[in-house]
């Protein structure tokens, strides 16, 4: 029955095309849809689709990623508030751009992607050292600790990501709480992420959530 | 005031300039002769050099060449002088001397040693009128050290005669591209500091060199009485040169603060350039990531003098932006990326001979003439902008068809024609975050573009740039092409004037007095028009009105 608002929601997200997705989605709403159902079936659908051709198709570009995770995170946040009860969350994480790092974009993909997943994500902002990440995430009880570095320097330094490893060791968290990275140095060494302690990383902020999702059910099965 | 005269929109050639084909055993090339220059001013701006060892007034002789076909001026006194009555009849002439009345055909058998080092067009620096007061030491320089180019002209700072100009490619570029890997690579080790630093030295005073055995023909006793070398340029050059460690810049806190830029050995490095009585002086940098070559571009084009809104640019690896409300300046610098320098596409130039300049539906144009080598920024834009026209690209950045691994040729007989997917992506990244500058500028001084009495270009990228593809693929905000202004060299034009002008230092500070340096890093909403800008099309039209 969402079928035909499927098809034109899918294909105003791979065209980055914001205002058609929204107007597919208050078409869909006012015809009498609820909430969840959109969120269910059709936004979420639509990010593990674009997961699926993302993987496949290694042109995806920035654009469409920002666009899935925009229009996702948008639609999701808006249609929550008209959930009939609070929907069940996956798990949580503590996002924030590296010790020193001012860039704050590609976090917000990935939380984007995060939310839209049902992942409660706390955003802890850009500039953030490796105590704040700890500590957040073990005050939040969160399972995942993302650090999003953009520079080389910021991905490598002793403050940024090595230092939450160093903590995470220190106070015998290795277990319950996983590091996951990403920004764009690891995307030209692939290998970067074991150099710099982290447990996982992903190239894009689709593929950053299902690699989030799944450190999460390593920890909380 | 403003004493120079920026090209108003476009670059054209114009109907009275002459087309020279100039070869050597080695190579050959194509010349458009404006009638204003003679044959070696020409050729100074090519790779392709005659040799000399004067200011080109006719005296040493030594630019000697053949003219093959085509009509010219007749031999001027100086010719007559230096040249024999018969090599005269046979078309030799002295390349500064020469000056075609139609399209002709040259030979130089003697080009001078192959150098990197190129003249650049003065009609667009600065006019000094000399300061008699300065009576020794009379020489000064002005030097613009660019991320990618070194830019730099020698003056009698007395008669405010410029003696020669020159660019060249900055060679710190071998320590990477941006400016921050070229930090990290002499983060790893202080001797690498030193080395890279040491290295825009000895490229400042080669190109020094160069103007003085070719525009005057001696080099020592001029190097003595150098009083004055005044050097701009971003944070993190100025950073190295001095010799200092850049770690300051990696601090955030430092990005939007003043950094200041001393030399910590002025001694020796004066007696290495053996310039004893050189006062090196650096125009301080605005804040970590806001360098003084915005400063000098402020004072070239006058901006801050005017009552009306206006928007700059300076585009490179680091792009510099500044919007003038009419009593404040906003300024922030984004990473363009190496992207607008071409590195970092599958077939990005700098722009050098062989790279692909312009693209229109009926083909492509390479600098020189030459055999397409690769795109440099100009063409790459305007080959996007072909695509989207051609709807071969959709506004999201993919190809309506996905190419092959060979990528989209433009051309099908020219493989480095090719365009692939990442080169979008690339260029995408770098537009947006640009394009998303200027409208957050403006946003923040409460402006909007129509508003906006002139958008001024700087940098040698608004050389070859076409501003309909600049405005299609939302680079550029749409304007009038009579409001907007080139200027490739304004740096250096500005540079100049802080040299020359008694009342420089004092401009200068003014407009450091005017300015709010913005970290974009810290603005929400920059975040949001990154996004909006990622898509191919003309600016949001929001920005308009
Ligand atoms: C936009 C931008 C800025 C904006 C940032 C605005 C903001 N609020 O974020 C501004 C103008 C502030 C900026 C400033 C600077 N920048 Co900047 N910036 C960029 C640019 C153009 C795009 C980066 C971006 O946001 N991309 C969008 C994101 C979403 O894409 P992404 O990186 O691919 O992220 C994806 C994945 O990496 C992954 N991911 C990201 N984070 C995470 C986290 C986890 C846990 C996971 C799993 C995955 C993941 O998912 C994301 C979504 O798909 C890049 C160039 C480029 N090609 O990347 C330069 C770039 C990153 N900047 C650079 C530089 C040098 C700077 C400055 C120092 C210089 C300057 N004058 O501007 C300052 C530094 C400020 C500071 N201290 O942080 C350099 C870094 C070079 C290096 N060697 O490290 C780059 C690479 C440009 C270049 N080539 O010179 N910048
Ligand atoms: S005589 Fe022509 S350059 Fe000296």
């Amino acid at each position: 029955m969402l079928d035909a608002y499927i098809q034109s929601y899918n294909q105003a997200v791979f065209e980055t095309d914001k205002p058609a997705a929204l107007d597919v989605v208050n078409q869909a709403l006012s015809d009498g849809f609820s909430p969840e159902d959109i969120v269910f079936k059709l936004v979420i659908p639509a990010v593990e689709l674009m997961m699926t051709l993302i993987e496949k198709d290694p042109d995806a570009n920035l654009a469409q990623h920002f666009m899935t995770a925009q229009i996702a995170a948008d639609v999701t946040e808006k249609m929550l508030e008209k959930f009939s009860k609070p929907p069940e969350m996956i798990g949580r994480v503590v996002i924030g751009a590296a010790y020193g790092d001012l860039h704050s974009l590609g976090k917000r993909i990935v939380s984007g992607c995060l939310k839209s997943l049902m992942v409660d994500v706390v955003d802890l902002g850009t500039n953030v050292s490796a105590e704040k990440f700890v500590d957040t995430a073990m005050t939040e009880n969160a399972q995942v600790i993302a650090v999003s570095a953009m520079m080389v320097h910021t991905a490598t330094s002793e403050k940024g990501s090595l230092g939450v490893r160093a903590l995470l060791q220190e106070r015998g968290l290795e277990q319950q709480i996983k590091l996951a990275v990403g920004g764009a140095p690891y995307r030209f060494d692939p290998e970067l992420y074991i150099k710099v302690g982290a447990d996982a990383w992903a190239p894009d902020g689709v593929t950053a959530a299902k690699v989030i999702v799944d450190l999460i059910r390593e920890v909380k099965p | 005031m403003t004493t120079i005269t920026p090209n108003a929109g476009q670059t054209a050639s114009q109907a009275s300039d002459m087309l020279a084909t100039v070869s050597s055993d080695e190579q050959t090339l194509r010349v458009l002769l404006k009638p204003h220059l003679s044959v070696r001013q020409a050729l100074d701006t090519t790779d392709l050099r005659v040799r000399a060892a004067c200011g080109g007034l006719g005296t040493c002789g030594a630019c000697l060449i053949q003219t093959v076909s085509g009509e010219f001026n007749p031999p001027t006194l100086a010719e007559r002088q230096k040249l024999l009555p018969e090599d005269l009849a046979a078309g030799m002439r002295l390349a500064c001397q020469l000056r075609p009345h139609s399209h002709c055909t040259l030979y130089l058998e003697h080009p001078a040693p192959h150098s990197a080092w190129k003249s650049l067009d003065p009609t667009q620096l600065y006019h000094a009128s000399g300061n008699p007061a300065i009576s020794e030491h009379f020489y000064g320089v002005a030097v613009d050290l660019g991320t990618t180019h070194i830019r730099l002209s020698v003056w009698n700072r007395q008669s405010g005669r410029r003696i020669g100009t020159r660019y060249s490619i900055n060679p710190q570029v071998a320590h990477g591209a941006d400016v921050l890997t070229r930090l990290n690579a002499e983060r790893l080790d202080v001797q690498d500091c030193r080395r890279i630093g040491q290295q825009a030295r000895e490229a400042i005073m080669d190109g020094i060199r160069d103007i003085l055995s070719r525009d005057m023909g001696e080099i020592t006793p001029v190097l003595a009485a150098l009083g004055k070398v005044l050097i701009v340029g971003n944070t993190a050059m100025l950073t190295l040169i001095c010799g200092n460690s850049g770690d300051s810049l990696y601090q955030p806190e430092n990005w939007q603060s003043p950094i200041v830029c001393l030399p910590t050995d002025a001694d020796a490095w004066r007696q290495i350039w053996r310039t004893p009585h050189a006062d090196i002086d650096i125009a301080q940098p605005l804040a970590g990531f806001i360098g003084s070559d915005l400063l000098a571009d402020l004072l070239a084009t006058g901006i801050t003098e005017q009552s009306q809104p206006m928007l700059l640019a300076d585009f490179g690896t680091n792009t510099e932006i500044a919007v003038w409300d009419g009593t404040n300046l906003w300024a922030s610098s984004v990473p363009g990326g190496p992207a607008f320098e071409g590195v970092g596409m599958r077939n990005g130039l700098t722009a050098e001979a062989g790279a692909i300049c312009k693209v229109s539906a009926s083909g492509l144009q390479t600098i020189g003439d030459a055999q397409a080598r690769g795109y440099c920024a100009s063409g790459f834009i305007d080959a996007i902008a072909l695509l989207l026209d051609k709807k071969h690209l959709k506004p999201s950045g993919r190809f309506a068809e996905p190419p092959t691994e060979q990528g989209f040729l433009l051309q099908a007989d020219v493989p480095k024609s090719a365009i692939f997917a990442s080169d979008i992506d690339i260029f995408q990244r770098a537009k947006a975050s640009t394009a998303a500058a200027m409208a957050q500028l403006l946003a923040l001084a409460g402006l909007k573009v129509n508003e906006l009495d002139r958008l001024w270009i700087c940098g040698s990228f608004g050389q070859h740039l076409d501003l309909n593809s600049a405005f299609r693929v939302g680079l550029l905000p749409t304007l009038p092409s009579e409001r907007i202004s080139l200027l490739a060299n304004a740096s250096l034009a500005g540079c100049e004037q802080l040299l020359l002008n008694p009342a420089g230092p004092n401009l200068l500070n003014e407009i450091v007095q005017r300015a709010r340096t913005i970290n974009l890093g810290g603005v929400f909403e920059y975040e949001n028009r990154f996004i909006d800008n990622l898509r191919l099309q003309p600016m949001p039209i929001e920005e308009f009105q």
